[in-house]
């Protein structure tokens, strides 16, 4: 699995994918992980095929003893369906997700990870050191859907927002936005149900300084290329499948 | 613990499930017929007087089999949840094991032992404990072929009682045949169970 440092202050947030020995049917996904001295958040952890390669990257960088704490953005099986395994593996750790999946997501296995339910106004992540905000993402595209902003590395994990469906092995960062935008069109319209979330996302988003949008698909937005992708999605009509 | 092993066991459990709740049905059948057969005894009045006992009889035996299945009703949950236990631990060890393989030469990777070890001895006491359960559930289903070993006896002896009853005759034998096809289902299926939990265990 491919391994990216994407911000070096006193933490990092390293981004995990490109698996080249995935499975071919499964969906290509993002994971990141957020590594301070002595613990460790792993977002969207992913899937139970993914968990063995996951699991291998992250311990170039951490025990199983630090990795403390887990976030799912929403309940879908590309996300967290690995939950069962983590639960065996991680001894101190916590689950923090939507307290509207709890009942949903316990279905994977969690008796041994504290789940943390997170109302739906969002809430925060204390890793010791730094503090994450959670930052609610209703509809966009769960029904209860939350990403991850970090203010220290203007980084935002925006979860199934900015995803792309594109060939294996792409780059992790944009490089061309107007050639990229196909790659994001279909995805955006057909599994985002609400343009009135959409416009409630993108209006809460433009008050956060944001240096690099990190989708869970596809490849990472940094620079201008954040307000080109808030642009473009302003002005796309979603839920085109009604 | 091979994963073969615990899809099998799923497949036992499931089937003593289906079993057991069919061994409910039948038993419910026989307390049906019981009353049906105290009715009848009733009006033949002296012609049936020796029937008359023979009904309270099955519907003992009927009730006997009904709190019976319950209690074993509850094992079979607890096996379930045992090898759905037994299920998440195999797969965690492979996965683990995978993870080992993937993971040479990170710096971490030896921390990974400890959680390892854990989960293969949590495999381990699970599937002792589902062995234990096996054993304990063979015996309980052993319980309930005796009273169907007794309904087939009270059914002979009622087509005895119902040869004197006139005509009233052909009603009481309906119910003694009735009781004798379900004591022979209840037998059948629970035979069908011991059957399912002994390849589990001829298995280890």
């Amino acid at each position: 699995m491919r391994m990216t440092k994407i911000y070096e202050g006193a933490y990092q947030w390293i981004m995990l994918g490109r698996d080249e020995h995935k499975p071919e049917k499964i969906i290509d996904t993002n994971q990141y992980m957020v590594r301070t001295a002595n613990r460790c958040l792993l977002i969207d952890p992913g899937g139970i095929e993914l968990f063995a390669p996951m699991l291998a990257a992250v311990l170039h960088h951490a025990p199983v003893e630090e990795i403390t704490d887990l976030f799912a953005s929403h309940q879908d099986p590309d996300i967290i369906s690995s939950l069962g395994l983590w639960d065996q593996a991680l001894p101190n750790a916590k689950l923090h997700a939507s307290a509207l999946w709890e009942g949903f997501l316990r279905h994977f296995g969690c008796e041994t990870i504290e789940y943390v339910p997170i109302p739906d106004h969002g809430g925060v992540i204390n890793l010791g050191s730094t503090e994450l905000q959670i930052v609610p993402a209703h509809y966009l595209h769960a029904s209860a859907n939350f990403h991850i902003y970090d203010p220290h590395a203007k980084i935002l994990m925006s979860g199934d927002v900015g995803a792309a469906l594109e060939a294996p092995a792409m780059p992790v960062f944009v490089e061309n936005f107007d050639m990229h935008v196909e790659k994001m069109r279909y995805f955006h319209q057909r599994w985002m149900p609400s343009n009135q979330a959409k416009r409630a996302w993108i209006d809460r988003v433009r008050k956060l300084d944001i240096d690099i949008l990190a989708p869970q698909h596809g490849r990472m937005f940094k620079g201008d290329d954040v307000k080109r992708f808030l642009d473009w999605f302003e002005a796309l009509q979603v839920g085109i499948a009604v | 613990m091979q994963v073969n092993q615990t899809k099998s066991q799923f497949v036992a459990v499931a089937s003593i499930a289906a079993e057991l709740s069919a061994v409910m049905e039948v038993a419910k059948e026989i307390s049906l017929a019981a009353a049906n057969a105290k009715a009848i005894a009733f009006r033949a009045g002296e012609k049936a007087k020796g029937f008359q006992p023979i009904t309270d009889f099955i519907n003992e035996l009927a009730k006997d089999t009904i709190e019976l299945v319950n209690n074993i009703n509850e094992y079979a949950f607890h096996l379930y949840r045992l090898t759905v236990n037994e299920q998440r631990m195999t797969e965690a060890c492979r996965r683990f094991e995978k993870v080992g393989q993937l993971a040479v030469g990170a710096r971490y990777a030896d921390s990974l032992n400890a959680p390892l070890q854990q989960v293969r001895q949590r495999n381990q006491v699970c599937h002792r404990e589902f062995i234990i359960q096996v054993s304990e559930l063979l015996i309980k289903l052993a319980d309930v072929m005796h009273p169907a070993r007794a309904a087939r006896v009270i059914a002979a002896n009622s087509r005895i009682e119902a040869s004197q009853a006139g005509e009233y005759l052909q009603s009481l034998q309906a119910v003694a045949e009735s009781v004798d096809n379900a004591a022979q289902i209840i037998n059948d299926k629970v035979h069908k169970c011991r059957s399912a939990l002994t390849i589990i265990n001829v298995a280890e």
